[in-house]
């Protein structure tokens, strides 16, 4: 299980960091979502792994639990690269529509016309 | 329990959801409540670094749940600084910004503005690495809603990249916690300092990454080589009041660097304490020549402007990276004095780009107030540049004298001082070419294409001269300041005395 | 302090409040401005004569103020014979040169700019020659660079004032430098950054080894400012200023600076063998070289400038020298230099002023014309070429005494015949001074017909010449003050005799020499002249241009080659740092021994797993088609869920889910308006280097997840374990850490998503006011649309779920606290309902039945769990301390109504507020983008019978 979930988080990584190379806004927002899979895993995983130990306290008995720590902070992660992204996404979108383009490097000469008031 | 040391980060973030969602329709509202909320805030920020003062490490335990397990809030003399200094930025900023009425050429500056102010001050103020991230991201958003301010081509492009470029800092942010958590399983600044040293030398890894790749996070928004890539075009492309904000958010970086690495991985803790020295210097060093060679070789005002910053963050970083306390005081002198001459920087680079209606360094008939604009350009490049009589010289010779390690001072003093005379050059170049040769009678007999900007109002004008005066004020008053300094950087190295203040369960009573 | 003390600190800050009184008094007039400039200067000059009888006694005035003690800078100033003389000169020449300037500068030059510089120089001036502690005198060092920057450039609109102002600040701002870091490593030798505390540690400073650094950087910032020899080339050009600024500044002071910091360093530095072959060698070089070329300039103030770099190279080979006598002849010498260069200076500029010329080769028979200018300018000119009875004589003869006896590497005679050399040419070009511009016819082309200046702008000059004639024939007047001043250098006590007359020494017949020979070269300079022309020499200003150009250039070239704004190079670098940087910290130490074993691996995860890989892996390879990019990555997220329910995480499930679903459909809306697919641009090889790069991250964080994955750990959560339920009322440990434990963090995070709503809010209206507008409007985004956008089945569907999903949501919310749920994943549940609501019937016609503002659910969102923190503050706990009870509703299981659940509501209003605004934008650019708009719940009435088979006839 824990080679699965390393190189689960490994392999979305490796993807999410090729993705957030390439040129053009909307594969490295792919990339961006990838690798915030991956974090969230590996946030998740630095509680360790286990099954059938929902932190949700049982009534009766002793039962154990998982980590919950780490939980809650893939929570907050998730919504915060939830509100990225979104915030990304809708950017990637301007900065197109303003360029008529959506290539992510500002190449030399082309945006000499540029000006800081704008 | 002082309620007090929260207001910072609650109080704008009370305010911001007002502005933006109730007076969102009335600018004039919006305004007088976010300068009003920005006062009370500087208010409270020098009631806290009197409260800081007297030299007590004050505990907020948030939800009253005790450290580590809980998030607390810790208010040193260094945090309560660093408040005291974003606050005081801020007022000068936002004046200029209403007055320039670069506030009202989009939507929701006010609201994202004092969200930004919650964030800065929150990451200044909290005790918990996890936390530190969440008010980074908190800071973030509203940086980029700012940073794209009143939109325009240049402008989106740039912050599509800074987005990026920070989303990816945060994840690799992110990556470093759960390293951290998964070696130590604490998040409590005050907890890993406590935990870490009983970590076997010769089992540290875990530890060892998670401090690096940490520091690497805080060197990108520190702007440290080579991570400083994206700081000039986003600072030249952004709307000069909040690349004048955005001079804390360097500093951000930098006290997150102090904060984290002398308390939690510093000196002192043998598996992790050569990491940060060893790799800082030399990044820092060449984060100097970065700045320097850009501001010399700069075709427009605002990027000359952007890279000093740059080249300030590298001599900071170089005192930083000494982890001495004697350094630390004079880093905290620098810090404090060039966020302020950046910001001076970019203000008066605003009143004169929107004169010359274009920033190119390019001689074009002198505009209105030429005289004037010179004088003020030329005082606040004095600063920059680490000049007499402003606080930049000061700042320069304590960093300079507090770095007499043999092993250090031949890099770092050859950095600094050949690094500050391209910087002198560069602003002579550029200040001739605007001020100076634009004077030209061939210029300015075709100076009449279009109609002459608008004569700057006392309004206008008056931050960017406040920021002068603090330049002054700081070099004048050097040794009440470098007291404070000194004592907070002091504070700062007493790991015993942040540990038993935050974990100790007497004194988090704070 | 004594009041001794407090005149000495008020004579420092007089000139800097004076430089208030002209920016004001100009409005009162010129003569007005001038007088009112004169005032601080003279009050200034009396209090320091009122000082004056103390010191001339020996005594040492002295002041201190405490400024920063951390650094050892303090506001501390001192007063002797060396002080005396300098400030006496400052402040002198000052009151002179402000009368002088009064009618040199014309009515269109401003002049209350002018006197404002001038005080400005001259209090820094003042200040270095007074200074106590030599971080104070950087200060004031710098200053000068500084406000004779601001004087070169007076004249804005000349470009050699403009080059000649930038060359001036770079060379002495370089040595400004130099010497910050000469006077630090000094003073860290002494242990003090006081100057009487340094003056007393000679032995040890020369004894240590960092002596000879801080010697070296200490003369680059000496030489650059007194201008020797290689710096010698900005002066000349400096004399683009004004000729007031040129007397003042560029003869008579500042570049006297690097002599008084040489002098007053003298008893700590000189003596070994490296200051005596750098100073005086560097000395002899600049007055020779200096004397050289100002025979051949033909502009009156290149020529002065030139004499001045060789008398400045004459005064360091003195004090290079290293003997008490030198030291002797270098402070009279400085007294006679100032006298007559500053007279000489000024006469040329009345010359300029009258003739419209400096050129002497159009210059000639003024005698005739300017009579009272030409016995000025003569007297000055004999005195510089050492004619007995001036005194420029006397202190020419006390330096080739000396230079008469003093052997370089054993050589006896190099240094007398260079010395001798050197003031054979100085005495030339001072006969041609004479000669050529007075002398002669009176010519018939000067560009202005000149005479005599007002006596305003005579009187300054005749008063030096006086000066000059007086010591000149009576130098014992000089003696006391020479006195002072030479012991101050030496720090001995000497009684010198300066006498007109002493007998036939070598130093005679090399005087007669000079004399004779001057002359001789006069005669002979019209061919000189033209071989000097043809002969080819260095130009330094053009080496210091294309050196300053080539800086530039590079410089330029090297920031814009890595500041070129590819974004994916700069995130490829932090890539590799991040990679390389953890793997240099790894490999600095261990790991534990694994303390766990693996877990077994049900076939259904294994699938699961080779299923995300899989998408993963097709992502890469196909993200060029964006549609289908999509649907992979709601696969990898499905995948990723169901990972999370089986690994005991429900909570992160759900919200993967929920969040995946909103995530896509954000993407898919906002991919309607961007390209459809990628193009392949990136080349073989880049696409390897980006692989390299990928492979490496991708193996660094999984083998660290793996790395702790089999190492357990004690954390902090038992905790939280053990106080959910008595501490935090609540069973799902998860929520309860979210809205509790940790409660500050979902704070933090749900401003996040507010204001990311905001952003995007904001962002939408600086597009559609942009001129990205024009672009929407002309794309044609309502192509390939099916004609039924909005199918029936879909559309009754999602009426009937709407309730549903409301139902589910308040559900969710309400178990949060003790099952999987909470506000969070319930909002997001119910904005789903919403959006899907948006996507059967378009964005308009459920726009129109919007009933709530989403700015306000956002606002109120982030009000009410503000509130509810700020709520404990009145029970006097802290911020976001909860508080709960339980409540029993028969069709509902238990549930506890929680302040935390307050808390919760504000999450759950905040993220329905902002997922609905970043919608609500798409929706406006979509609209703005000329997507019919539609208000029925469907395209086409069903009931239509034109529709009965779904197609128009």
């Amino acid at each position: 299980m824990e080679i699965l979930i390393a190189s689960t988080v490994g392999v979305l990584t490796a993807g999410g960091v090729y993705l957030i190379l390439r040129l053009r806004s909307f594969p490295v927002i792919l990339g961006i979502a990838l690798l915030s899979y991956a974090v969230n895993v590996f946030l998740f995983a630095s509680g360790r792994l286990a099954i059938d130990q929902s932190p949700i306290l049982a009534k009766y008995g002793e039962a154990s639990y998982t980590d919950p720590l780490p939980q809650a902070l893939v929570l907050t992660a998730i919504v915060i690269s939830f509100g990225m992204t979104a915030v990304l996404v809708m950017i990637g979108l301007a900065a197109y529509l303003e360029a008529g383009h959506d290539r992510i490097d500002i190449v030399e000469g082309e945006d000499d016309a540029g000006d800081a008031q704008s | 329990m002082m309620h007090a040391i929260i207001l910072p980060v609650v109080l704008p973030a009370m305010l911001a959801p007002l502005i933006g969602f109730v007076m969102r329709h009335d600018i004039t509202l919006a305004r007088t409540a976010s300068v009003a909320g920005t006062v009370v805030s500087f208010a409270i920020a020098i009631g806290l670094a009197q409260l800081a003062a007297g030299g007590e490490t004050h505990i907020y335990r948030l939800g009253d749940w005790p450290a580590p397990f809980g998030i607390v809030l810790v208010l040193d003399r260094l945090s309560a600084l660093m408040v005291l200094l974003t606050s005081t930025l801020a007022l000068i900023v936002l004046i200029h910004a209403i007055a320039t009425g670069w506030d009202a050429r989009g939507r929701h500056f006010h609201a994202l503005f004092q969200f930004q102010l919650m964030g800065i001050c929150g990451a200044f103020l909290t005790g918990d690495v996890f936390n530190l991230f969440v008010f980074f991201e908190v800071l973030l958003i509203a940086s980029y809603g700012l940073m794209i301010h009143s939109g325009g081509r240049e402008r989106m492009r740039a912050g599509l990249q800074y987005v990026v470029m920070n989303l990816a800092g945060s994840t690799l942010f992110l990556f470093a916690l759960g390293t951290l958590y998964g070696a130590t399983g604490t998040l409590n600044i005050a907890d890993l300092a406590a935990r870490i040293p009983e970590i076997p030398a010769e089992e540290a890894a875990l530890v060892r990454v998670a401090a690096m790749l940490l520091m690497i996070v805080f060197a990108v928004k520190a702007a440290l080589f080579p991570v400083q890539f994206w700081l000039p075009a986003t600072y030249a492309n952004a709307p000069a009041p909040v690349a004048a904000l955005f001079a804390i958010m360097t500093k951000v970086g930098a006290y997150a660097i102090l904060r984290v690495h002398t308390i939690s991985f510093g000196p002192g803790i043998g598996s992790t304490e050569d990491l940060a020295s060893t790799w800082l210097f030399p990044a820092a060093i060449v984060t100097i020549a970065v700045g320097a060679f850009g501001v010399i070789g700069a075709r427009r005002l605002m990027s000359l402007i952007a890279f000093s910053v740059v080249g300030s963050m590298g001599t900071l970083l170089v005192a930083v990276a000494a982890f001495s306390p004697g350094a630390t005081t004079a880093a905290l002198y620098y810090m404090v004095h060039s966020t302020f001459a950046a910001a001076c920087l970019f203000l008066i680079g605003d009143l004169v780009v929107t004169r010359r209606r274009g920033d190119t360094l390019s001689a074009v008939p002198a505009t209105v107030e030429n005289g004037l604009l010179a004088a003020l350009f030329f005082a606040a490049a004095i600063g920059m540049a680490g000049m007499p009589p402003l606080s930049g010289f000061l700042g320069k010779l304590l960093v300079l004298d507090a770095l007499r390690d043999p092993g250090l001072i031949g890099w770092a003093w050859t950095a600094i001082l050949v690094g500050s005379l391209l910087t002198i050059v560069g602003f002579a170049r550029a200040g001739s070419v605007l001020f100076w040769k634009s004077t030209e009678a061939t210029l300015s007999a075709d100076a009449t294409e279009d109609a002459p900007a608008a004569r700057a109002t006392a309004l206008e004008l008056a931050p960017a001269m406040a920021g002068l005066a603090m330049l002054a004020g700081l070099a004048i008053f050097a040794g009440p300041v470098a007291t404070y300094l000194e004592a907070a950087s002091a504070q700062l190295y007493d790991r015993a005395g942040y540990m038993s203040a935050v974990l100790g369960p007497a004194e988090a009573e704070g | 302090m004594s009041d001794g003390g407090t005149f000495l600190i008020i004579i420092a800050l007089l000139p800097f409040l004076g430089a208030l009184v002209p920016g004001i008094m100009i409005r009162a007039g010129r003569t007005a401005c001038a007088t009112f400039t004169a005032v601080p200067t003279g009050l200034a000059l009396i209090m320091l004569l009122i000082l004056a009888p103390s010191v001339m006694r020996g005594e040492v005035v002295q002041a201190e103020l405490s400024w920063l003690p951390q650094l050892g800078l303090s506001v501390s100033f001192f007063l002797d014979g060396l002080g005396l003389l300098f400030a006496g000169m400052v402040l002198g020449v000052g009151l002179l040169i402000t009368l002088y300037a009064r009618f040199y500068l014309s009515g269109d030059d401003p002049m209350g700019q002018f006197y404002t510089y001038l005080l400005l120089f001259q209090g820094a001036m003042l200040g270095i020659v007074i200074s106590d502690n030599i971080l104070l005198l950087l200060i004031f060092w710098e200053l000068t660079s500084l406000s004779s920057f601001l004087l070169i450039g007076y004249w804005k609109h000349l470009p050699e004032g403009r080059q000649g102002a930038r060359m001036a600040l770079t060379v002495t701002g370089a040595g400004g430098l130099a010497l910050i870091a000469g006077l630090l490593i000094l003073g860290n030798i002494a242990g003090s950054y006081n100057l009487t505390d340094i003056l007393q540690a000679g032995d040890a400073i020369r004894a240590s080894e960092w002596y000879l650094p801080a010697l070296i950087l200490i003369l680059i910032g000496a030489f650059t400012k007194s201008a020797q020899f290689p710096f010698h080339f900005w002066l000349p050009h400096a004399m683009a200023a004004p000729t007031p600024v040129s007397a003042y500044l560029h003869s008579a002071t500042m570049v006297k600076a690097g002599v008084f910091l040489m002098a007053r360093l003298w008893p700590v530095l000189s003596g070994t063998d490296a200051w005596f072959y750098i100073v005086a060698s560097i000395g002899l070089i600049t007055m020779v070289l200096g004397a050289l070329i100002a025979l051949f300039k033909d502009d009156l103030k290149a020529l002065l400038a030139f004499s001045t770099v060789s008398h400045l190279g004459l005064l360091t080979m003195l004090l290079g020298f290293g003997t008490q006598a030198a030291a002797v002849a270098a402070v009279f010498h400085i007294i006679n230099h100032l006298t007559f260069k500053a007279a000489l200076f000024m006469t040329a500029g009345i010359v300029d002023h009258e003739a419209h010329t400096r050129d002497i080769k159009r210059l000639g028979g003024l005698r005739h014309l300017m009579p009272v200018t030409f016995v000025i300018g003569t007297v000055g000119a004999l005195s510089m070429a050492g004619i007995p009875l001036f005194n420029g004589f006397l202190s020419k003869e006390m330096m080739l005494e000396e230079a008469s006896h003093t052997d370089w590497l054993s050589n006896r005679y190099l240094v007398p015949a260079l010395a001798t050399l050197g003031s054979l040419m100085s005495a030339a070009y001072s006969y041609r001074f004479v000669s050529h511009v007075f002398l002669g016819p009176v010519r018939e082309d000067y560009p202005h017909t000149p005479h005599d200046p007002p006596f305003g702008m005579w009187v300054a000059p005749a008063l030096l010449a006086v000066l000059v004639v007086a010591i000149g024939v009576a130098p014992f007047l000089a003696e006391g003050l020479v006195t002072v001043a030479a012991n101050a250098v030496t720090g001995a006590d000497l009684h010198p005799h300066l006498k007109i007359w002493h007998g036939v020494t070598p130093a005679l017949w090399m005087s007669v020499i000079a004399l004779v020979g001057g002359a001789v070269l006069l005669a002979a300079h019209a061919p000189l002249d033209r071989l000097w022309i043809a002969a080819p020499r260095p130009e330094a200003k053009t080496i210091f241009d294309r050196l300053i150009a080539a800086v530039v250039t590079a410089t330029r070239a090297l920031t814009e080659a890595t500041h070129n704004g590819a974004n994916s190079r700069y995130l490829a670098i932090f890539t590799v740092t991040a990679v390389l940087f953890g793997w240099v910290a790894f490999s600095g130490s261990g790991l534990a021994a694994p303390t766990r074993e693996l877990l077994p691996v049900p076939m259904v995860i294994a699938v699961g797993w080779i299923l995300m890989i899989v998408a993963t892996g097709s992502l890469v390879i196909m993200h060029h088609r964006r549609f289908r990019a999509l649907v992979l990555i709601g696969i990898i997220g499905l995948s990723i869920s169901a990972g999370f329910v089986y690994l005991s995480a429900p909570d992160l499930a759900l919200t993967q889910i929920s969040v995946e679903t909103v995530t896509i459909m954000l993407l898919l809306l906002a991919l309607h308006f961007l390209p459809q697919a990628t193009p392949r641009e990136s080349s073989t090889g880049r696409k390897l280097r980006d692989g390299v790069i990928a492979l490496a991250a991708g193996g660094g964080v999984g083998g660290l997840a793996y790395a702790f994955l089999m190492r357990d750990v004690d954390t902090i959560s038992g905790f939280h374990l053990d106080n959910s339920y008595e501490g935090g009322g609540g069973t799902n440990v998860v929520n309860v850490i979210l809205v509790d434990f940790r409660g500050y963090d979902t704070y933090g995070e749900i401003i996040v998503l507010g204001v990311a709503g905001l952003v995007i809010f904001a962002l939408m209206h600086a597009l559609l006011d942009g001129p990205a507008a024009r672009r929407l409007r002309n794309a044609d985004y309502a192509k390939d649309l099916s004609r039924d956008r909005h199918p029936m089945m879909m559309v009754v569907v999602t009426r009937v779920l709407m309730p549903i999903a409301l139902v589910v949501g308040l559900y969710i919310f309400l178990r949060g606290h003790n099952q999987p749920g909470g506000g969070f994943v319930a909002g997001l549940v119910v904005a789903i309902a919403l959006l899907m609501q948006y996507m059967a019937s378009g964005f308009a016609w459920t726009q129109e039945r919007k009933k709530i503002e989403y700015h306000t659910l956002i606002g109120l969102g982030v009000v009410i769990a503000g509130l509810t923190g700020a709520g404990a503050w009145l029970a006097g706990q802290p911020f976001l301390t909860s508080a709960f009870t339980y409540v029993h509703l028969p069709p509902i299981e238990e549930f506890e109504l929680a302040t935390a659940m307050l808390f919760d509501l504000g999450v759950f209003l905040t993220v329905l507020g902002a997922v609905m605004l970043m919608l609500y934008s798409l929706s406006r650019i979509a609209r703005f983008a000329g997507t019919s708009v539609n208000v029925e719940p469907m395209d086409y009435d069903p009931g239509d019978p034109a529709y009965d088979d779904g197609v128009e006839r």
